[in-house]
């Protein structure tokens, strides 16, 4: 597994320097005994013109939480229909159980899906929809009935199995299409946005809900989503996609806070980036100029003398303190700033500083009964070089 | 938007004005008409059910009543047959938008030709010595020329021919509304292609099947200029009748035949909707 072509190939693609390759940390940590229950090897899908999928590789260990995420059209989709069968890739290979899927329909592979918007049968009842896969493995009726009412309480729907589809509320039905799935017993259960639809207060019930399941059942969930927040409180691990590649794969927050390229940390969370030129990099730091300031970063060890890199700095990591009190704290960097806008929102308070050139974010937690720094006031802003990262400059 | 009074007046008027002279004027006159009496070759204006007695004790309007109701039925189930894999194909197998478009142009094409031409196009083609008995003699199917002409046979291969568009249609269209990821549903459930039609297309797209044969079925009921000229008098079917009656003035008898056809299309809307009500929406 460890001279996976695919895997290199994902690396080398990437724009981003080679010192660090995109490898998923998944060859490199120990399997669980399960093993692997998804194995992507260097998939490529087009459709016309359009790579929507470009030699992604990525494994999914029995009983994890797997999370594909980035933005519409980023082929996250089409990679999870890729898993289930529905789309062939036209390079790579998909492996299920350490079987190689081939051109395997749907029908045969160990795999339900979630659909995006649930492609309930609107001609069924509650109980037929989810006694259709059983009854398609020509299984008891005996069985049916048992197996449909333990899935329905597993979703916490017991009583609705004589309703119609379009009796029931959106989260309803979303329990239904779960259930639906997860009374096959598959193997891997491919989620392609099954919340999108859903206002807030639900989505967040439902997330939980599917932490849940995720959890009793022990089933392997690929998910698929937009939202980073969603992606960060639910999986195990999160692969984050854009333009068809697949950029990092790793635990939230691994992710969170060593984004490997400037998308990355963009994409998740909020983030501080400041373009530069390296300046020096040795020992555990780095310095980078930009513009006519200097800032330090935690070193990752690609970084050389003379290269355009990025700083990410998390705003929540940024110290603000009155000019007045002189600098931040030992080994920090001091930028001289003016506070340009500031927001309260109850446990934090937001500054934008304006620093000569550069704009810089920062979120103070907020401590009872201390004075907030005012708009057009002279701070300091700091941060400890190690809580900053740099990341690609794309 | 609201539209007032005056205003829906002026907009539904000249539908109004064709719907009364075109319809309601000319039934007001056939349903005065079945009242009058048909005697040695003129309507006597008088009131009475003696036209009505007399035609619902005649065996021969049963026969026509027969021949109608076979024959519409008949057309009716070969245009859905022929023309539900012709919607489905149409539907799943064709994936370019333009493609789509030409075939569907090509499938309405027929409605462009009047329906007299198409007629005579299949008395050629269906005669003694017509492409049909010439191929199947050549391929060694019959020895004698088989009478596709002039019988219930050739008056159902035309109609069915004439009609297949209006059952395509429908049905075409609610397969387009389908919703394709419950097909993939069903897929990923476990089931294959026959499991996915039985239980997820045939029967989401039934509403299309309904309302094809609907259209189908009123059309046939009506179809007077193909079993007029491919029946060659041996189909006789209620249209026919009510056009004989009308010319020999038999005004009264046609007044008769001509509401009980109107009353069969009517019984058969109302049953097909009924059916349509109760199906799912898809």
């Amino acid at each position: 597994m460890r001279s996976r072509p695919g895997a290199a190939d994902a690396g080398s693609r990437s724009s981003f320097s080679p010192e660090a390759p995109i490898e998923t940390p998944t060859s490199a940590e120990p399997a669980r005994a399960s093993g692997a229950d998804v194995e992507i090897r260097a998939i490529t899908k087009r459709f016309g013109q359009v790579v929507a999928v470009d030699t992604v590789s990525f494994v999914v260990r029995g009983g994890e939480f797997f999370s594909l995420l980035g933005p519409s059209g980023c082929g996250k989709t089409t990679t999870l229909r890729v898993i289930g069968g529905f789309e062939h890739a036209d390079a790579g290979e998909v492996l299920i159980a350490g079987r190689s899927m081939g051109q395997m329909p749907p029908n045969r592979r160990e795999t339900n899906m979630v659909f995006q918007r649930l492609a309930l049968f609107p001609h069924y009842t509650v109980f037929d929809n989810v006694a259709f896969g059983l009854r398609m493995k020509r299984l008891p009726e005996d069985d049916v009935h048992r197996r449909v009412g333990d899935a329905l309480d597993l979703v916490q729907m017991p009583g609705l199995a004589a309703r119609r589809i379009s009796e029931l509320s959106g989260g309803q039905q979303q329990r239904v299409a779960l259930a639906r799935a997860l009374v096959n017993r598959p193997r891997v259960l491919l989620l392609d946005e099954p919340l999108s639809s859903l206002d807030l207060k639900l989505r967040l019930q439902m997330q939980e809900e599917l932490k849940r399941l995720q959890r009793e059942l022990g089933t392997t969930f690929v998910y698929v989503t937009h939202d980073q927040g969603e992606a960060l409180a639910m999986s195990d691990r999160v692969a984050v996609m854009d333009g068809g590649r697949l950029l990092q794969v790793g635990p939230p927050m691994e992710i969170y806070e060593q984004p490997r390229t400037r998308f990355v940390a963009n994409f998740i969370g909020d983030a501080n980036l400041i373009d530069g030129i390296v300046e020096s990099a040795d020992g555990e730091a780095v310095t980078v100029r930009a513009g006519g300031h200097k800032v330090s970063a935690r070193r990752q060890g690609w970084e050389r003398s003379g290269q355009s890199v990025t700083v990410c700095v998390r705003p929540e990591r940024v110290r603000v303190v009155a000019a007045a009190s002189g600098g931040g704290g030992a080994g920090s960097d001091a930028l001289r700033a003016r506070v340009e806008d500031r927001a309260f929102s109850g446990y934090l308070v937001k500054y934008r500083l304006a620093i000569d050139g550069l704009r810089l974010h920062a979120a103070v937690p907020y401590v009872s009964g201390t004075s907030l720094h005012q708009i057009g006031e002279d701070v300091t802003a700091s941060w400890d070089p190690q809580q900053a990262v740099t990341v690609a400059n794309e | 938007m609201r539209i007032r009074g005056a205003a829906v007046v002026i907009l539904l008027a000249p539908a109004m004005a064709a719907m009364a002279v075109l319809y309601v004027i000319p039934l007001g006159v056939y349903f005065i008409n079945s009242f009058h009496r048909f005697l040695d070759g003129r309507i006597l204006p008088v009131w009475t059910l003696q036209t009505y007695v007399e035609y619902f004790t005649d065996s021969f309007t049963y026969k026509v009543m027969g021949t109608t109701l076979r024959l519409s039925l008949l057309v009716t189930a070969l245009a859905i047959v022929i023309g539900y894999p012709l919607a489905y194909a149409l539907h799943t197998r064709v994936r370019s938008a333009s493609v789509k478009g030409l075939l569907a142009l090509l499938l309405f094409s027929p409605l462009l030709v009047s329906v007299v031409v198409r007629t005579y196009g299949w008395l050629i083609l269906l005669a003694g010595t017509g492409l049909v008995n010439t191929l199947l003699r050549r391929l060694g199917v019959i020895d004698q020329p088989i009478n596709l002409l002039f019988n219930m046979t050739g008056v159902v291969i035309s109609l069915t021919h004439i009609l297949l568009p209006f059952a395509i249609f429908p049905m075409y269209s609610v397969m387009s509304r389908l919703d394709l990821s419950l097909k993939e549903a069903a897929h990923d459930l476990g089931a294959g292609w026959w499991d996915t039609f039985k239980h997820v297309t045939l029967p989401l797209t039934m509403p299309g099947i309904v309302a094809g044969a609907l259209i189908c079925f009123t059309l046939a009921l009506s179809a007077f200029v193909t079993p007029r000229l491919l029946g060659g008098g041996r189909v006789q079917v209620m249209p026919l009748m009510v056009y004989n009656n009308t010319v020999d003035i038999n005004w009264p008898t046609g007044a008769v035949s001509g509401l009980v056809l109107l009353l069969m299309s009517i019984a058969a809307v109302w049953t097909l909707n009924s059916l349509l009500r109760r199906l799912p929406s898809v």
